[in-house]
């Protein structure tokens, strides 16, 4: 996360453990009371995948979540972590192995945010210098500049710093599996936004086993590599891929909870990164405007963009508007259009542009740099063609 | 035990309970001037803790006086205000009754600031005056915690009433002194096991009237109890 | 005598008679203090047993401190035993009052945080918990504090030192400058064991300074 690439990760192993469930079911008083919290839950998770466990109020998705790590103990079945069963380790020393992320992040008030994010290494008894090494390296890997955010007290801290550091918490002791029970859903939408980017960038670099729990469905799609929808009464639905739960739902129930907008949903499972993009014209101020006029009659575009000597984008010109003679200037330039992150996928791409009302977006990469144009017209396009 | 045995014999006796030191002067003496000073405080504090609470001016006199009072112990008052009035009973009066001001008056301040914001307003909004406001809507909200500090003043009193036997004798605390004078635990303890009683059984007694004062409307309201920060709080009270 | 003159030749009997009764003070809160926590955590543990605790609590606050030393006194005799149980007894209903409000009101999510992060019981309560909970449980010990330095005078009728001794014995000797002095260092000491606790408050707990800023 962050404006540079994540560190060198050597430290971190790559890869996670499976976790599978085996018929687990939680019930709260006796049978003959009707369902229970989780019934006969079955699904096997990759090493190194986000399986989203997603559904609505009560359908024990995250009653789920919390007997991965024994919070809550199953009352029949088994969960096992690389085919070892939970159950048989001590608690305690089972949750030192699993980083846990909560929706409120309960980061400790009392502590430092150096203090917390080395929390699970301490319990572990490493020395002072590799847990210092360990949080300034986490730190800047989500993002937040260890020299000044190491000191502080989370009350200092902003809703998204203080998630960012929740996440930072959870990797400190490098565990192969990662639980998170509606990390993002206690900021605003923006934020959120530019956290669940952040955070899929991470776990290409990582590629932790991670189990997340979300009640929103764009969610669940955008993040997980497998989903599963799990109804009221703690049934699983269905199990697997995005695309295919949006293409195939398994039942009347999962058709309704995706929603009647499948299709567009569907445009959230690609990526700017994942199409083609449209080159764009540029120029740079200080270019000869006679020059970029005939350039641009060249090319037929009835566009021009100005960017910088980064090539980090500042405006729209009109070729037609252009001075006949002098150089280009950045105060002719109009910024108009939304700038489209690699990570944006193509639904959000497309409410951008249509709010914008604007025809083309700028592609850029993780420096602001340009990339390339997106129009509504190519994305209609990929919709169409499925 | 030798104590438990004096002390029965010594409630058994009728000699006791009659005459002129007897247990019922002496109860009706203590319960005397304890009612009279709580009715003095009362007239006092109630009308100025009700109203500073109300106007939400004063706040620092309410700190000023909870914190004065927390921190005079009742015993030196006593000492210190005697030679002012003179020896005797009924002269632990004065000092009785500015001891019982301070909880009585910051907890009505606090339980009218209480009340919360909207209320008040929604109460101007349909055209009730000031004082209609302060007893149609912020005391019979406010009620339970001002009752809760006329019980701890009610229980300081009869407190410290007993110790007023110390210096002037007179009231049930006239027992304790005399049974320590005289070696006798019977007298001694019988005297105190009296005290205990009267105290608990006026802890109780307002503790009643306080939960029947409440409205069935305002059972779960939730009561600042505890003090953290800068605000007075309510006196902290046994068995709230 | 005149007043000044008094005070000038008894120096050393005040200064004897405040250590007493800080001493008296310290021990009473301090023990008062361990018995609190104890009764505390068992409360945390079992919510259940916070009723009769309180209640019993409650009645040896409500019952007048003379009152309870005179019913000592045929047990435990004269002697500083007796004014400590007495001094004791007084702190119990404030403190394990204010300790498990301080316990309740540690945010919940941090508790889950800890919980899930692999922290035993213990280990949650030592480093989370308390620490969380340390304002409101001062909160109660500076109460606790100045209600006793108060208590302590009245330890004077069952003849043990403090500053009540002084002025009793000024009393009766129609000495009242005793009085006035005892009473003045008492409310003195008040205010400076207010004033440090609040002060050891703001030390122990830097993150609700940072909170100022």
């Amino acid at each position: 996360m962050g404006v540079n690439q994540p560190p060198s990760l050597a430290a971190s192993h790559r890869g996670g453990a499976t976790v599978e469930f085996q018929h687990v079911t939680k019930r709260y008083g006796p049978e003959s009371a009707g369902p229970g919290a989780v019934n006969d839950l079955s699904l096997l998770v990759p090493a190194g995948r986000i399986c989203v466990l997603v559904g609505p109020s009560g359908c024990g998705k995250t009653t789920s979540l919390k007997m991965v790590n024994r919070l809550i103990e199953p009352t029949g079945g088994r969960i096992l972590i690389d085919g070892v069963d939970v159950a048989a380790e001590e608690p305690t020393a089972l949750r030192r192995r699993i980083g846990y992320v909560i929706q409120q992040v309960g980061l400790f008030p009392h502590q430092t945010i150096g203090e917390n994010v080395a929390t699970v290494p301490r319990l572990l008894g490493w020395s002072p210098a590799r847990q210092r090494e360990r949080t300034d390296e986490l730190l800047a890997l989500v993002g937040l500049e260890p020299g000044v955010h190491r000191d502080r007290y989370p009350n200092q801290l902003s809703g998204g710093e203080r998630q960012r550091v929740g996440v930072a918490r959870a990797l400190a002791a490098d565990p192969p599996v990662m639980l998170m029970d509606e990390p993002f859903g206690a900021v605003d939408p923006i934020v959120r936004e530019r956290l669940q980017n952040e955070f899929l960038r991470l776990q290409d670099g990582l590629a932790k086993t991670i189990l997340f729990v979300t009640h929103d469905i764009d969610e669940a799609i955008k993040m997980g590599d497998l989903v599963a929808v799990m109804q009221t009464g703690g049934t699983l639905a269905q199990f697997g891929p995005p695309a295919e739960i949006l293409a195939s739902p398994s039942s009347d129930f999962v058709a309704r909870f995706v929603g009647a907008d499948r299709g567009l949903k569907r445009l959230s499972l690609t990526r700017v990164r994942d199409v083609p993009l449209t080159p764009a014209l540029t120029a740079r101020p200080g270019d000869d405007a006679a020059e970029a006029r005939r350039g641009a009659a060249a090319e037929a575009s009835r566009y021009l963009l100005l960017v910088d000597a980064d090539t980090r984008p500042i405006g729209w010109l009109d070729p037609a508007g252009l001075p006949a003679t002098g150089a280009l200037e950045a105060s002719m330039a109009v910024p108009m259009s939304p700038l489209l992150e690699p990570e944006t996928t193509l639904k959000d791409a497309l409410s951008m542009l249509l709010d914008a009302d604007v025809q083309a977006g700028i592609a850029v990469d993780a420096q602001g740099r340009v990339l390339g144009l997106l129009t509504v017209d190519m994305i209609a396009a990929l919709l169409t063609r499925r | 035990m030798d104590a438990l045995a004096a002390v029965l014999a010594w409630f058994s006796d009728p000699g006791t309970w009659t005459g002129p030191s007897g247990i019922a002067v002496r109860l009706v003496e203590h319960v005397g001037i304890s009612v009279a000073a709580m009715l003095l405080a009362c007239l006092i504090a109630l009308p100025v803790g009700l109203g500073f609470g109300h106007t939400g001016r004063g706040g620092a006199v309410a700190i000023g006086v909870a914190n004065i009072g927390r921190a005079v112990p009742s015993y030196a008052l006593l000492l210190i205000l005697f030679p002012v009035f003179g020896l005797g009973f009924a002269t632990a009066l004065p000092a009785l009754v500015l001891l019982a001001i301070p909880p009585i008056l910051t907890n009505s301040y606090v339980a009218v600031r209480d009340v919360e914001a909207e209320l008040v307003e929604a109460g101007r909004g349909m055209g009730l005056g000031e004082r209609q406001i302060l007893v149609r809507v912020e005391l019979p909200i406010a009620l339970p915690v001002v009752i809760a500090g006329v019980r701890t003043a009610a229980v300081q009193v009869v407190a410290t009433a007993t110790l007023a036997a110390l210096v002037a004798g007179g009231g049930l605390g006239r027992f304790i002194v005399d049974g320590f004078a005289l070696q006798d635990d019977g007298t001694l303890v019988g005297g105190a096991i009296l005290v205990a009683l009267l105290a608990v059984a006026v802890e109780r007694g307002f503790a009643l009237v306080e939960r029947r004062a409440v409205s069935p409307g305002l059972r779960d309201r939730p009561r600042r109890e505890l003090e953290v920060g800068r605000q007075p709080t309510a006196w902290p009270s046994a068995g709230a | 005598m005149s007043g000044w003159d008094w005070i000038a030749s008894h120096l050393d009997d005040i200064a004897a008679a405040t250590r007493d009764h800080v001493v008296l003070t310290v021990i009473a809160v301090g023990v008062g203090l361990v018995i609190s926590l104890a009764l505390a955590l068992l409360i945390h543990r079992d919510r259940r047993v916070y009723a009769p605790v309180t209640a019993v609590a409650g009645l040896l606050y409500t019952i007048p401190s003379l009152a309870l030393f005179a019913i000592l006194v045929p047990v435990t005799g004269l002697s500083v035993l007796t004014a400590e149980i007495g001094l004791v007894s007084y702190t119990l209903l404030i403190l394990v009052r204010n300790i498990v409000a301080g316990l309740d009101a540690v945010p919940p999510e941090a508790r889950e945080a800890a919980a899930g992060m692999g922290y035993s019981a213990l280990g949650r309560l030592l480093r989370v918990e308390l620490p969380l909970a340390l304002p409101v449980i001062v909160a109660g010990l500076r109460i606790a504090t100045v209600t006793t330095i108060g208590l302590v005078m009245v330890t004077a009728l069952i003849g043990e030192g403090g500053l009540g001794q002084l002025m009793l014995r000024g009393f009766t000797l129609q000495n009242y400058t005793a009085v006035y002095v005892g009473t003045a260092i008492s409310i003195g000491l008040a205010v400076v064991a207010d004033l440090l606790l609040l002060g050891a408050l703001r030390l122990a707990t830097p993150w609700r300074r940072a909170l100022e800023r």
